[in-house]
């Protein structure tokens, strides 16, 4: 027995959370979410003219998390905002909540696709426009395809569209400003070179 | 290199993503208002479809008198009724889909349709 129990405590603890798993960039993902769950909250109280349409200001932190951490990282930054702010919001599991979580994985989709291209071929701008336009087109095809299956639906999309490729313009110039900031380049360096 | 910087991909997708907003504009609002058929209804009688093909005119007989319609193609409207106050032509030319005239005298409503998505509101 007593053979067997010091192979075992020899061994590194795979179980045991050591110093190591949590990583500087575990905790840049968690920083990032948190300020995305702020920003999403803070968003949310502010009155929208026309009920549907928001600036969706909470997409710069997920640019950012894709630019100086990865995509993976953006996905789990949304992931986590999606989630944590409809804990906060009341929304979880209600349509809100769905179409919020469809607008985020269509966006994620998008960016997965033009990640390669960028930050080399593609800037913050175009990735938040590409974003935005598949944000929108994931909330409405689950709108229209499960919650509201109405005929005539497709003639709220082009003001939405509309609404998405403005919306994306603001939050793509916002996110490049906040890239542009030395703080956020440093980051992102660290990022490129672990 | 500084992220800040605009590229060509920003464009393309800038670009792309204008004609497609242009696009959905053109695809969901342009087509399919013009009217096509000309539903006349009368109290106590069916509903009556006349396409608007053909230049034409008929005359509907009603308790105060004869209402005429004139019909163009893709367009109609009551050339005369018995209304003292004009109310049926002053409505003009019908030509996009749900557009009406009526006349109270005679009990009836002209309405045009068309193939396309005929909606009253929207709703949230």
């Amino acid at each position: 027995m007593a053979p067997v129990t010091t192979a075992f405590t020899t061994e590194p603890d795979v179980t045991a959370p050591s110093p190591d798993t949590l990583t500087q960039r575990d905790r840049a993902i968690a920083a990032l979410a948190a300020i995305a769950i702020g920003v999403q909250v803070l968003e949310a109280a502010i009155p929208s003219p026309v009920p549907g349409i928001k600036p969706g200001l909470a997409n710069i932190v997920t640019l950012i998390a894709l630019l100086t951490l990865g995509w993976r990282a953006a996905v789990a930054v949304t992931l986590i905002r999606v989630v944590g702010a409809a804990l906060l919001l009341g929304t979880l599991l209600s349509p809100a909540f769905w179409l919020s979580l469809a607008g985020a994985l269509a966006a994620l989709a998008a960016l997965g696709l033009l990640r390669p291209l960028a930050p080399r071929h593609i800037g913050a701008l175009g990735l938040a426009i590409a974003a935005a336009m598949a944000h929108i087109t994931g909330q409405f095809l689950l709108a229209w395809g499960v919650i509201i299956p109405h005929p005539n639906l497709p003639l709220v999309l082009p003001p939405l569209l509309l609404a998405a490729l403005i919306a994306g313009s603001v939050t793509g110039i916002l996110a490049a400003h906040v890239l542009a900031d030395p703080r956020i380049q440093r980051h992102a360096r660290l990022a490129r070179h672990p | 290199m500084t992220f800040s910087d605009l590229r060509w991909g920003d464009g393309l997708i800038a670009a792309l993503a204008s004609a497609a907003v242009v696009a959905a504009f053109a695809l969901a609002y342009l087509p399919d208002t013009k009217a096509s058929m000309l539903v006349i209804t009368q109290t106590g009688e069916p509903p009556r479809q006349e396409p608007l093909d053909r230049t034409r005119e008929i005359e509907i007989q009603g308790p105060a008198g004869i209402t005429r319609v004139q019909i163009e193609p893709g367009r109609a409207r009551c050339a005369d009724s018995p209304g003292t106050r004009n109310i049926c032509e002053n409505s003009g030319w019908l030509q996009r889909h749900g557009e009406v005239a009526v006349s109270l005298p005679n009990r009836l409503t002209l309405q045009v349709q068309g193939r396309g998505p005929g909606y009253d509101s929207l709703h949230y």
